[in-house]
């Protein structure tokens, strides 16, 4: 291994190498499968960091010759000539290398005018964008710099900016980013300014190019050029970046008013990067003047994305905040005046600071309202995702826009006034904007608000939790919405009086019930979701349990235990999981729990599942509800712990499902500490420490209990299991039962003993490590290992060797062979087998 | 000129992950959201950084339309609407839409299995995936919004797979996803009505593969099974759950009954006996003899196919099993193939692609001494067979589909560029239709003529027809009317009609003409000179010759002068009235 930890070329790869690199210039062979190029390539980059390439490449002759090879061919295959490019770009990035290469006469024939882009070769993407990987692989130093500047392929770059393959123009874009960046940072020594603009040749050419563009009657190289600046601005936040601006700033605000060039989203993202860097911070206000200048003349579609932007920004001048909240904030505006004539509450706007005719007539017009109203609404929700906004929002009358929106939009309100009659219209069963509305909605619970529209907002989305017309797309997030605002409430006192807050649960669970009984699955699993996610954060609240379990809720969810879709079952099966917690764990003294609910029926019924079910969601449900209650300590007494975990492991240790199996192995780990913790070992942080555990193996109680709960013979037969996440955690946990049981440590062994009579101690640890099937296991009733004897277990912990057993597990946990050798070895297998094989698709 | 335009994220020019992006009419459509499975990274997924660059994915997408549930069309829906942020509506058929999740889950669970896994999707967001999907029927229109339709029609290939015309207005794609031109043993063939799409775009798998009878190839693996099983050995079929898996017992089913024989076959896991649930709940998808059997027996409750238990690879004798995975890379099919493939008797029969690095791959290509788990070596003694059963259109298959669709442009995907290449040719010269063959990240742009439907008056119609013969739709007659542009909607309506309903008073213009004619005689001998001329040359009208010296010819007015700096000059003022509302500038600008 090389000091960065990177893997050099091992011999036998570099006996295959000069092989496969003939096979790959052969043309007479089926060419090889691009992933494989793809392989390679990351390879050769990980050996350019381990190695100095100049030693690659003289010690395998055939790279070099491989490119020869490949450029002599009359019409290499695109996708071959594409590989070299990039290989040799990867290789070429050592100056050293590039040297070498440069010598051999290799590189004008690769990347210069003899090369593939003056043949036909060129006109497939696939090289052109190989050609510019591989120049932005090689430009690492100033060698290559100066080659490409010098060689004209500068000009080729140019030109590949506006190429018809987007991946080859963004890629092209990218380099001379790059360039630029390289050619400043590394040949500049004396700081620039304004007025001295001495720029070192590379940059010189670039800039010069990207001004003649931007001054150009040609809207596409006016594009480019602005593509390019946001590129660079967001990536690079050097100083010299303002003074290269400031050549520029004229000509790129004169964008913002020019219709024909149409690059206004450009311009928006452009002054975003900007104003991030804060490098432009200081020009004197100027920039912040093109700022606010581009928050007034783009459309408000166009503005909002840096209106957005900039209300994130922790450094800006509150004047163009106020002006980027402004254009976000009015189409809310708009929306609550047109509503409400005249306005019974605050606006959210000033109306001095803005003009409300450009967002009105766009709220007016039926294609782009929607858009409009999605967008912006998106961006609230953005806005109110971030933890320290440096902006404070009108939280209330947002929550009051955002609810009116939702009312236009399922025909809960229609307003007088010409302005909301018509955008009610519009947005009457408009599923996109309910979309947005309610993500807008969820977010905004986090903020605190007057109390005076929190009662109109549970009726709207009562309303729509009940309408037919509602999808299960906007369900699912009026659940999400109705939760969070339901739990956001600290106390829950959010209605005057205690009726009215029975009275919204009651509602709330009644228009539940019917959305449990749905015929659309997807229906049944949001409610069995959102009732999930209530209980899990309202289980404490006294009108929350009573509201619940005087409805039909519960039974309804038990009775989808049996839903023939799989999804819905496993819901299902987590609901009535955290309702165990309600109707019998924590609420002794519940008046309404009575005895319909009972304990050992659903126990029964969860385990019945877990045998049964044909799909593993259910049973992976199950698993997961099994492990919660008990880490709770919801399993019983500790006999009734121990009989519970046993039933489980047998029930499980036959699943095909191996994520059942890990829930299982989860389920072993936690009684495991719960037992140790219980019994006084020291892996529990609470419990007293005994040195005197071990001196018994009859007086040790939790090895009793592990052996009766046969626990042993599930986790040894788990470390043979053919999924290897499954043998990966049977390990872990034998290990750490070892450390706890066995004192001693784990080179300290015991010497091998007979567990039964035919059958040793080697024999088993030869079984596990071949990973033999669980069935050459001798079974307890013959003459085999005996799984439940504590000695025998104690004998098995001791002289199997779980740590070198637990270090194959995790050495090869990919059955998929990602090493350079086994990449060589099938390309090389491939070569001459028929084409046939590598036709079929999936 | 409106135009459509085509960029290929993936399946330009290759057989990798399907992802395809349509822009029609101002409506962004995204065609199928495939993954690749021969990465780990993020390379297995399309790039969607070019579409995040238009803003948000789910304002500039109006939807994602999947043509059926293999991977390579499905496999990055749930890390493009749960991971990239697509909240939009995707849309795919019931048969696919139950499927899906299966083969999502399927190949989450061996991916996530492996170490150094990131960035993949989990369970829950499949759920969260699926939930959002709107299934639709065969040939139902399907309304996205107000503008935008889809309608599927039937493609054969897999349980569920439909091609999917996309309209808007009176502009069209229909793409195809993959299909099968020819039935097979549980799917009928594809079809398409004459909807005549301004683009088809076409999968080309097999563009210049004429393939050989699907008999055969059935024959030959049938031969190949009952020869190990009649010499004791045991065939092991990775599969992945679904598609080929069901092909292939349904074949096996039919052949143990035939030659009554008593061999065991076991499926490996309980994901194909969901499948199998599936294909029997969708039986109206799969082909007439299977429909029409299923009276008397579903063809997908095998008698002779029992579930695999562990215990059973141990058995002696001979028998077939199926196991998941299809690669030999994970899980059941690798740990029976690591017990057979010692024993030359057996035989593993690989029906379908596998990736580099894979077991599947290495056996694939003759590999015989494979390095298990860093150190064993297991060598592979027995028999290793490739047998390729995937149901695509060939080259005659997809000529065949175009001449059914009739469409204006034709565009490949889905295949490789050298195939691609010859059949484009070929499509142009039978067709005389365009053909484009975009590579991955190129834009085709296609212009289309579309007809704006016009609404006439009655009024009109009724004028027209009386003052001509009888409309003959032979016969184009020429309507003069005024043409309003309202509402988005266009109307054709009489020019007193249209004055009348915009509220608009008409007007008169007068146009004036200067002729400067030599002529040094009086002024009114010049007019009379003109008079008698006009009077002879335009018989057929009304010339009259006013008292106030002005001649009249109908309407137009002539007067003479004499020239103020040259009296030898006479200056003739031609003028003329005509008949004009202040239509345009009012009805644009309503627009």
């Amino acid at each position: 291994m090389s000091p960065r930890g990177r893997r050099a070329m091992s011999r036998a790869c570099a006996r295959l190498l000069p092989r496969v690199c003939a096979a790959l210039a052969d043309p007479r062979q089926p060419g090889s499968d691009d992933t494989c190029l793809e392989k390679m390539l990351d390879w050769f980059r990980e050996l350019r960091e381990a190695e100095p390439t100049v030693k690659l490449l003289r010690d395998n002759p055939c790279l070099t010759e491989f490119f020869t090879a490949v450029l002599a061919l009359p019409e290499p295959e695109p996708n071959v000539l594409s590989f070299t490019l990039r290989l040799a770009g990867i290789v070429a990035a050592v100056e050293d290398s590039f040297m070498h290469l440069q010598q051999l006469e290799l590189l004008a024939r690769l990347f210069g005018e003899d090369g593939p882009l003056n043949s036909a070769a060129w006109e497939d993407a696939s090289v052109r964008s190989g050609w510019v990987e591989g120049v932005h692989s090689m430009v690492q130093h100033q060698s290559a710099l100066h080659f490409i500047c010098s060689g004209g392929g500068i000009d080729v770059i140019f030109t590949l900016q506006g190429d018809p393959s987007l991946f080859v123009a963004s890629a092209a874009c990218r380099l001379l980013v790059h360039l630029l960046t390289l050619s400043v940072g590394s040949e500049l020594t004396v700081p620039l300014n304004a007025k001295d603009c001495d720029w070192p040749a590379c940059a010189h050419m670039i800039i010069r190019h990207i001004e003649e563009s931007l001054q150009s009657n040609s809207a596409s190289h006016i594009k480019q050029s602005l593509k390019l600046l946001t590129s660079l601005f967001g990536s690079c936040q050097a100083p010299w970046t303002k003074v290269l601006w400031l050549g520029m700033a004229k000509q790129v605000e004169s964008f913002l008013t020019e219709d024909s060039v149409q690059a206004q989203h450009i311009l928006a993202d452009l002054l975003l990067n900007m104003a991030r860097s804060p490098v432009f911070h200081d020009t004197e206000g100027s920039f912040w003047a093109l700022v606010t200048s581009a928050l007034e003349h783009l459309t408000p579609v166009q503005s909002s994305p840096l209106a957005v932007g900039i209300l994130r920004l922790h450094r800006c001048p509150q004047v163009v905040r106020i002006k980027a909240l402004t254009v976000l904030l009015q189409p809310m505006d708009c929306i609550l005046r047109a509503a409400f004539q005249p306005l019974e509450y605050a606006g959210l706007l000033d109306e001095s600071v803005s003009d409300p005719s450009a967002v009105e007539s766009l709220l007016s017009s039926k294609s782009s309202c929607a858009s409009l109203l999605c967008q912006t609404l998106a961006h609230l929700e953005e806005l109110l995702s971030v933890v320290f906004l440096p902006v404070n929002l009108p939280y209330a009358s947002l929550l009051r826009s955002v609810v009116t929106i939702l009312q236009f939009c399922n025909g809960l309100l229609i307003p007088a006034s010409p302005l909301g009659s018509k955008i009610s219209q519009i947005l009457v069963g408009c599923f996109r904007v309910q979309k947005s509305a309610l993500d807008a909605l969820a977010a905004l619970s986090d903020r605190k608000c007057s109390d005076t529209v929190v009662g109109s907002l549970f009726d709207v989305l009562l309303a729509y939790l009940e309408s037919p017309n509602t999808t299960p797309t906007v369900l699912k997030k009026s659940f999400k919405a109705m939760s969070k605002w339901l739990m956001s409430l600290p106390g829950m006192s959010f209605f005057k009086n205690q009726q009215q807050t029975e009275k919204t649960l009651q509602d709330v669970f009644l228009v539940l019930q019917k959305r449990l009984c749905s015929p659309c699955w997807e229906v049944r699993d949001s409610s069995l979701e959102f009732l999930t996610n209530l209980i899990r954060n309202l289980r404490d609240h006294d009108e929350f349990r009573q509201s619940l379990l005087s409805s039909e809720v519960p039974k309804l969810t038990e009775n989808l235990l049996e839903d023939p879709e799989s999804y819905v079952r496993a819901s299902a099966v987590t609901a009535m999981g955290h309702l165990a917690f309600i109707t019998y764990f924590f609420v002794p003294e519940s008046p309404v729990a009575g005895n319909q609910y009972n304990k050992e029926k659903t126990v029964a019924k969860l385990q019945e599942i877990l045998s049964t079910d044909p799909e593993g969601f259910p049973r992976r449900a199950v698993m997961n509800v099994f492990t919660m209650w008990l880490k709770e300590s919801c399993t019983g007494q500790l006999e009734e712990t121990e009989q519970f975990v046993s039933t489980v492991v047998q029930t499980t240790a036959h699943d095909l499902d191996w994520e059942v199996k890990l829930g299982c192995l989860e389920l072993v780990q936690i009684f495991c500490n719960h037992m140790f913790c219980r019994f006084g070992l020291p892996e529990c942080p609470y419990a007293p420490i005994s040195s005197a555990v071990t001196s018994s193996i009859c007086q040790n109680e939790p090895l009793q209990i592990f052996c009766r709960a046969n626990l042993f013979s599930f986790l040894f037969r788990s470390l043979c299991d053919c999924d290897k996440p499954v043998g990966q955690k049977a390990c872990d946990i034998l290990l750490a039962l070892k450390s706890h049981f066995c004192q001693s440590s784990t080179t300290d062994l015991q010497g091998p003993g007979d567990l039964s009579a035919g059958h040793g101690i080697h024999w088993l640890q030869g079984t596990l490590r071949q990973g033999s099937l669980v069935q050459n296991f001798p079974t307890d009733d013959g003459n085999g290992v005996d799984f439940q004897d504590p000695e025998s277990m104690m004998l098995a912990l001791r002289t199997i060797d779980l740590v070198e057993l637990h270090n194959d597990l995790n050495k090869c946990s990919d059955y998929v062979e990602k090493s350079p050798q086994s990449l060589l070895e099938d390309i090389l297998a491939t070569v001459g087998t028929a084409e046939e094989n590598e036709a079929d698709c999936y | 000129m409106p135009e459509i335009k085509v960029t290929p994220l993936g399946a330009g020019q290759d057989v990798g992950r399907s992802c395809i992006l349509v822009s029609i009419a101002g409506k962004n459509v995204m065609l199928d959201c495939g993954m690749h499975m021969g990465y780990n990274d993020d390379r297995r997924f399309p790039d969607f950084s070019y579409i995040t660059q238009n803003g948000r994915l789910t304002d500039f997408l109006d939807c994602v339309i999947i043509s059926h549930f293999h991977l390579d069309h499905c496999g990055a829906l749930p890390y493009f609407s749960e991971m990239v942020g697509y909240d939009g509506p995707i849309y795919m058929t019931h048969p696919t839409k139950a499927i899906c999740p299966i083969l999502l889950e399927d190949y989450r669970k061996i991916t996530v299995d492996k170490k150094g896994e990131t960035n993949f999707f989990t369970s829950q967001m499949i759920k969260d995936c699926m939930k959002k999907v709107v299934a639709v029927h065969l040939h139902q229109t399907v309304q996205v919004d107000e503008e935008l339709e889809i309608k599927a029609y039937y493609a054969g290939h897999v349980l569920g797979a439909a091609m999917f015309q996309i309209k808007v207005g009176c502009e069209s794609v229909v793409y195809t996803g993959d299909y099968n031109m020819t039935p097979d043993r549980h799917l009928g063939a594809a079809w398409i009505d004459k909807c005549r799409p301004d683009l088809l775009i076409t999968e080309s798998t097999y563009a210049t593969t004429i393939r050989d009878s699907k008999r055969c190839r059935e024959r030959d693996f049938l031969k190949k099974v009952h020869e190990t099983v009649e010499r004791g050995g045991k065939v092991l079929i990775p599969v992945f759950a679904l598609g080929r898996a069901q092909e292939l017992c349904i074949l096996l089913e039919t052949f143990w009954e035939r030659m009554n024989l008593k061999a065991p076959i076991y499926f490996s896991t309980g994901l194909t006996e969901k499948a199998n649930h599936y294909y029997k709940l969708f039986i109206t998808w799969t082909n007439q003899k299977i429909r029409k059997t299923f009276v008397q027996r579903n063809m997908f409750e095998f008698k002779h196919i029992k579930a695999f238990d562990r215990a059973f690879a141990d058995n002696p004798g001979p028998m077939v099993v199926f196991a998941t995975p299809g690669m030999l890379h994970a899980g059941q099919s690798l740990q029976i193939f690591r017990k057979w493939a010692g024993n030359e008797k057996n035989m593993v029969i690989m029906p379908g692609y596998c990736v580099q690095g894979t077991v599947g791959h290495k056996i694939l290509s003759g590999q015989r001494k494979l390095e298990m788990e860093g150190r064993q070596i297991l060598e592979v003694k027995m028999q290793v067979e490739y047998m390729s059963f995937s149901a695509h259109a060939d080259a005659k298959g997809i000529m065949q589909l175009i001449r059914q669709a009739e469409p204006r442009n034709v565009l490949l995907v889905h295949g490789e560029a050298k195939k691609m290449e010859f059949l484009k040719q070929k499509i142009e010269q039978e067709f005389h239709v365009n053909c484009y063959m975009p590579a991955n990240g190129e834009t085709t742009t296609i212009f289309t003529n579309p007809s704006i439907p016009v609404d006439i008056s009655l009024g009109l119609l009724k004028r027209e027809t009386a003052i001509g013969l009888l409309p003959d739709a032979k016969k184009p007659k020429l309507m003069h009317g005024t043409l309003i542009m309202k509402d988005n909607s266009f109307r054709l309506v009489s020019p007193e009609q249209a004055l009348k309903e915009l509220g608009l008073a008409e007007h008169q213009l007068r146009f004036t003409c200067r002729v400067h004619i030599q002529d040094p005689r009086k002024e009114h001998e010049t007019v009379l000179r003109v008079y008698n001329h006009l009077k002879g040359v335009l018989k057929d009208y009304s010339v009259q010759h006013l008292p106030d010296g002005s001649i009249t010819v109908e309407s137009i007015l002539i007067q003479a002068t004499a020239h103020s700096e040259d009296q030898g000059t006479k200056v003739l003022l031609v003028s003329w009235t005509y008949q004009v509302g202040i239509l345009e500038d009012i009805h644009f600008n309503q627009f």
